[in-house]
């Protein structure tokens, strides 16, 4: 079988859009990894997955949904609102997993929640909104996007590594939220010059 | 063998299926067995070419009676498609759907043609299946580059993806398409089931990429699928025109239903969802009164019985999805250089092919190319799953390197 555990790297010329589908590739990746997975492979996996989720619906919330809102057929408030509300909803289902841990009881039944909940979500995205950022938007401001929000990435913290004790609880919520900042920070710091 | 002209089935009367019924659960794209996809696809394609058959029959015949009958059961073979494909999931791309159909094509051909007892017939399998082989790798390299998904995320290991005959070569005049039918009154009844199964997936494949094709944004993509779909229409004329012209509507219709009885029998044995599999024999008990009415319209109306038309044996052995790596790569490795010229093939170029290529190409690269240019320029590389060592012909090694 061939190794399908690392997307191809989206080099320079790449926009947000290529960026956001790299992670969507690599956010379904990681679901598998979990879900056919078990002890410390899940665990690592599951950190990992968290992480990244963090720091693309942050992304997500901060640049493309706020864009796709000003865009002449982007539907209005309406289709943003409706994927929102699936990110707060994710969220919350991604909360109850963090805290109970991969160990926890419920824990095979949630993350199959939560991945229909994330993949249906990023296939709304990748049909209704992405194409109207890439009609709409210029192709150079697409890039610079893209250069935030892999700045952004690049300077979260490495994964956490908690014990099988401190696996539940905040300890593994800590990072994910620190992610959230620094990404908030590196995307509102160019998008506000230009 | 089990023969479906000793089953009644479900009575027709009783067929149509409420809303509910009608209802029916996707798969879930990310926990299938690649296979239970391709079945999906292949039987979508099979209810397709029923549907469209039976209106043609109709608009032939003459018999008010016989037209209503048509319409009722070809109500039935629509329902049926519609809770068929209805099992693709919504939130499966167009790109990750053809994948899949190009799968059914490499997978499907390939097994009839090592199937085939007719040698002229199995030439003509050969001859596709290396042409669907390279699809599957055009559209791979499509599909990360608009995706940035790996297409073995749908393939799954079990079909290998690197170049067959390359798209630019499939291009040949029509009048080369045409192939010589085989003999109704001589031919295996394996054959006719074969040549019908095999038109079927692929006429579907043509519907399928010369509709979807204009909902691309991306030029590259909008252009492989105008191009991959011209060569699909190619194959339903290769294919079509393997069947003897002279059968006439009674046993036309009479061979349809069988072969989907066949269809459904064999998927019914194989499939690993019980979900799915609960489909399979459903359809093959409503089948198996679709066939019923067409040996009582054969018998009143061409005077002739079943078992002239498709044989006594029963159904022949179950049609199988399974990796057919080995021996794709044997035919790769002697046959990829094949061409066609009147009604049988050669291996040199000839004039009214080097002439059509002219006229299509105009000196520039067509998509199929384009997009393995610019898959190696984005990326540094192409996509392609080689599970069994290098390609088996070495001008069609990667040059700069592959990834999977």
């Amino acid at each position: 079988m061939p190794d399908t555990g690392a997307p191809a790297t989206p080099g320079p010329e790449d926009d947000v859009v290529d960026l956001l589908l790299a992670q969507h590739a690599r956010i379904e990746e990681l679901f598998l990894l979990v879900i056919g997975s078990t002890g410390e492979t899940r665990r690592d996996a599951f950190d990992d997955l968290v992480k990244l989720l963090a720091a693309h619906e942050t992304a997500e919330e901060e640049v493309v949904h706020p864009l796709t809102r000003t865009l002449p057929g982007g539907g209005g408030d309406a289709m943003v609102d409706e994927r929102l509300a699936e990110e707060r909803q994710a969220k919350e289902t991604l909360k109850t997993l963090i805290a109970g841990g991969v160990d926890a009881e419920g824990f095979d039944t949630g993350i199959i929640l939560l991945r229909d909940a994330v993949l249906t979500h990023a296939r709304y995205e990748e049909r209704n909104e992405f194409p109207l950022l890439r009609q709409h938007v210029p192709a150079d401001r697409l890039r610079t996007m893209a250069g935030a929000v892999r700045m952004a990435e690049a300077t979260a913290p490495t994964r956490p590594h908690p014990s099988a004790q401190s696996a539940k609880g905040n300890l593994a919520a800590g990072p994910a939220l620190a992610v959230i900042d620094r990404v908030r920070d590196a995307i509102r710091r160019p998008s506000s010059s230009g | 063998m089990f023969n479906p002209l000793e089953h009644k089935g479900i009575p027709l009367e009783s067929q149509i299926r409420n809303w509910r019924e009608l209802n029916v659960e996707p798969i879930d794209p990310e926990a299938v067995d690649p296979y239970t996809r391709c079945r999906i696809i292949t039987m979508n394609g099979i209810e397709v070419e029923a549907i469209n058959f039976q209106h043609q029959f109709a608009r032939n015949c003459p018999d008010q009676e016989v037209r209503r009958q048509l319409a009722y059961v070809r109500y039935l073979e629509s329902q049926q498609q519609r809770v068929v494909n209805w099992l693709l999931p919504g939130v499966a791309s167009v790109l990750e759907t053809t994948l899949g159909y190009e799968q059914v094509a490499v997978d499907l051909t390939a097994w009839v043609a090592r199937h085939e007892p007719d040698p002229y017939l199995k030439q003509g399998y050969e001859f596709g299946v290396l042409e669907d082989f390279d699809h599957l790798y055009r559209y791979a390299n499509l599909y990360e580059m608009v995706e940035r998904r790996k297409a073995d995320k749908i393939v799954q290991g079990l079909t290998e993806v690197m170049p067959g005959r390359p798209t630019v070569v499939e291009h040949r005049h029509p009048f080369d398409e045409v192939r010589t039918p085989y003999d109704r009154n001589t031919v295996d009844p394996r054959s006719k089931l074969h040549a019908l199964t095999i038109l079927s997936a692929e006429q579907q494949v043509m519907f399928y990429y010369m509709n979807v094709g204009p909902q691309y944004m991306e030029p590259i993509a909008r252009q492989l699928y105008q191009e991959i779909s011209l060569i699909e229409q190619e194959h339903v004329t290769h294919y079509e025109s393997l069947l003897d012209p002279g059968e006439n509507w009674w046993e036309r219709l009479l061979t349809h239903e069988y072969n989907e009885c066949w269809l459904y029998y064999s998927f019914m044995q194989q499939e690993s969802d019980p979900r799915i599999k609960a489909v399979w024999e459903l359809h093959l008990q409503m089948e198996l009164a679709h066939l019923q009415q067409a040996v009582d319209l054969l018998r009143r109306h061409d005077g002739r019985e079943p078992e002239e038309i498709v044989g006594n044996a029963g159904l022949p052995e179950p049609l199988t999805f399974e990796p057919n790596k080995e021996y794709l790569r044997h035919l790769l490795a002697t046959q990829v250089d094949l061409n066609k010229i009147g009604e049988g093939y050669v291996r040199e170029a000839h004039e009214r092919f080097e002439a059509m290529q002219q006229q299509l190409h105009d000196g520039q690269k067509p998509p199929s190319e384009q997009v393995i240019d610019m898959h190696r320029e984005r990326f540094g590389d192409e996509y392609r799953i080689e599970t069994e060592g290098p390609h088996p012909v070495e001008s069609l090694r990667a040059r700069g390197g592959s990834h999977a």
